[in-house]
């Protein structure tokens, strides 16, 4: 009777084996868990003439990546994506074969603690000095330069002068009734939390939890008031803003500046009393990666002149290199960046890291805001 | 040559195999997963701390259980009119067609010719504020404001679903008609019931099983739906499945993700026994 099963239990045992194998090799893998020195140890061996970036949709534009792309037309560049950076950690952490990787600040440490990064060699970048050291810094962590700091901005209340009297001056005008079904928040717990304490005041590095239940309640009761919670800054969010049905957001400066020289809606970017927001996007190269040298080569040619003016000129980010970002005279970038206020950085918020207990209780308070009735 | 037991075991392994590696395992991966109590790298030969602490989350959270309860509603909705909606088109192209049903059935799948992201955009077209519907409202004079509550509900995402659902949905039931034996409907009208009582009594009734089947093939994936609300929904038409999106994607968390997923795996499974043990399946089938 039972031999009727051996076939399924013989096949069952032979997967069961071959998916242990696989996991023991896995796990004995060096670069899964010894970081830094598998790249040393592979840098031995002949580079593949090939690189993998962990990229956020829409960077794989050779605009953002033309200097490499003309120095190096043989190299095949491919890009894999990540929706968030809690996403793109995910992707390394579960192994992913990519050799470069973006994300934002806030999330350094979790890199360097798990070992899925190697540390750069700032002496083979051409561009290097080109970086602010107030910018070098934030790709710092335990003294050494894990990170290539390249694309930043600022976050603040991007709005409509057609359906707002007056300037806004603080965040909480997305708590305004006043502009019901035309506010639209950014889907992330994180940025709530931090919109959150900057109108009280809070640390919000050392958010209690009493803090994060009056945010809860207080997000809950905004969430009516939006026309969506928007997820990608050129799909669901800058349309809208373009076509007057969002009046009142949080916003990056990109959406600020392409709708001002889209010209449709008078737009206008807040600069609350609280201070903006400010973020730094970072360049990592794998611990695993078998092409350091390579991967060294494109970030120093995401710094040279003309991908970085193309960053600023075309996607309106800001880049790292300060010879471009001196260079600017087009008055909507100099609007979009505030580089008129000489001032701005001093009233603005930098993101903080957070830590995984942080992460963990932001995004449950934000699932729950998103649930709520 | 392959005598019986090997074309047995050739026929039967290799589903076995597809359905171990692709549902069986990475099923068992996801409850492994939602016993982590923490988050990061997961090693094989690491200490395996079994914990609750993820389903202890969901207990804690009872608006998670709620959208639950309100995905499962509208799961119903969807499915219940999908297959309403999907009769008549079916009707048509087993009894009404002819010749020509193998032509309307090319056209019936024709939207799957687009990809279903698209097929989702272009309903805010028509349903955004300068979109078609308001546009031709404000042009007869119906109104002089757009309506904001076409777009960005939760009556957008049921109205899309429903949509996209109805050409899977006339599938199954188009397949039940065309398996009714035409002579059923003759002796019914030689003992002189009209098209009306043939089609309750006679119709119907025989179709029921690719109507129940198209009901659940709807209602289940409906459910943990997140692309469309994601995509119309607004704050007012999120489902549980963008819940469980966040965790993996945007929050990086997936035991709890995991745990949720679970939750709703169970949840689903329990709400179609009750469905199936309350129609009594078997009945309708013989």
């Amino acid at each position: 009777m039972l031999d009727r099963f051996r076939p399924v239990r013989t096949a069952a045992t032979v997967l069961v084996g071959a998916a242990l194998v696989l996991s023991a090799c896995s796990a004995a893998s060096p670069g899964a868990s010894t970081g830094t020195s598998a790249g040393a140890s592979a840098s031995a061996a002949p580079e593949p003439n090939q690189l993998l970036v962990l990229e956020w949709s829409g960077y794989e534009a050779p605009d953002f990546w033309t200097d490499f792309k003309t120095a190096n037309p043989t190299t095949a560049v491919t890009f894999e994506f990540g929706s968030s950076d809690a996403d793109i950690l995910g992707k390394v952490e579960g192994g992913s074969q990519a050799d470069i990787y973006h994300f934002y600040t806030g999330w350094q440490q979790f890199y360097v603690d798990e070992g899925l990064v190697r540390e750069i060699d700032t002496s083979k970048l051409t561009n290097w000095d080109k970086v602010p050291d107030s910018f070098k810094k934030l790709g710092q962590v335990n003294g050494k330069q894990y990170f290539l700091p390249w694309d930043w901005g600022f976050t603040s209340i991007l709005y409509n002068k057609n359906h707002v009297t007056g300037d806004i001056t603080s965040w909480d005008a997305l708590f305004d009734p006043a502009y019901s079904g035309h506010v639209s928040m950014w889907d992330d717990g994180a940025a709530a939390v931090s919109v959150s304490a900057y109108i009280h005041g809070w640390d919000e590095t050392k958010i209690t939890a009493d803090q994060l239940a009056q945010a809860e309640q207080e997000w809950t009761a905004q969430k009516p008031l939006n026309l969506h919670y928007w997820t990608g800054e050129y799909t669901d969010f800058c349309p809208e803003v373009i076509s007057g049905d969002i009046w009142v957001a949080y916003a990056w400066q990109g959406c600020y500046a392409t709708a001002l020289a889209d010209g449709t809606q008078p737009v206008a970017y807040a600069n609350p009393v609280e201070g903006r927001n400010s973020w730094v996007g970072l360049y990592g190269i794998s611990a695993n990666t078998q092409s350091y040298e390579l991967a060294l080569k494109f970030l120093d040619d995401k710094l040279a002149t003309l991908t970085c003016s193309n960053a600023v000129t075309l996607f309106y980010y800001g880049c790292a290199n300060s010879e471009v970002m001196a260079a600017i005279t087009d008055p909507v970038l100099i609007a979009a960046f505030a580089l008129d206020d000489p001032s701005i950085l001093e009233h603005t918020n930098f993101t903080p890291p957070v830590t995984n207990e942080q992460r963990t209780a932001w995004a449950a308070m934000w699932a729950r805001v998103k649930a709520a009735s | 040559m392959l005598g019986r037991r090997g074309t047995l075991r050739f026929l039967v392994v290799p589903p076995f195999l597809w359905l171990f590696l692709l549902f069986v395992a990475p099923l068992t991966l996801a409850i492994a997963i939602s016993l982590r109590p923490e988050l990061g790298i997961i090693r094989f030969g690491d200490p395996w701390h079994v914990s609750f602490t993820q389903y202890q989350s969901i207990i804690d959270s009872p608006s998670w259980l709620r959208l639950l309860g309100v995905s499962a509603l509208m799961a119903l909705v969807v499915a219940a009119a999908s297959s309403v909606l999907a009769f008549p088109v079916a009707y048509f192209l087993a009894f009404r067609a002819g010749a020509r049903a193998p032509f309307f059935l090319i056209l019936l799948l024709v939207p799957f010719a687009t990809s279903y992201l698209l097929r989702v955009m272009a309903w805010k077209l028509l349903l955004g504020s300068n979109g078609a519907i308001n546009s031709f409202l404000i042009w007869i004079g119906l109104i002089h404001e757009p309506i904001g509550l076409l777009l960005y509900s939760q009556a957008a995402v049921i109205l899309t679903l429903i949509y996209v659902w109805i050409p899977f949905a006339a599938l199954p039931i188009y397949a039940a008609l065309q398996r009714i034996d035409r002579s059923y409907l003759e002796a019914a009208a030689d003992l002189g019931s009209g098209p009306w009582t043939r089609f309750f009594r006679v119709t119907v009734p025989l179709s029921l099983p690719g109507v129940l089947a198209t009901f659940f093939m709807v209602f289940i994936p409906t459910i943990g739906e997140y692309v469309t609300p994601s995509l119309v929904g607004g704050t007012g038409g999120i489902m549980y499945g963008n819940l469980i999106q966040d965790f993996f994607t945007r929050a990086g968390n997936w035991p709890l993700g995991s745990a949720l997923a679970v939750v709703m795996l169970v949840v689903t499974v329990g709400l179609v026994a009750v469905g199936v043990r309350v129609i009594d399946f078997r009945r309708v089938v013989s």
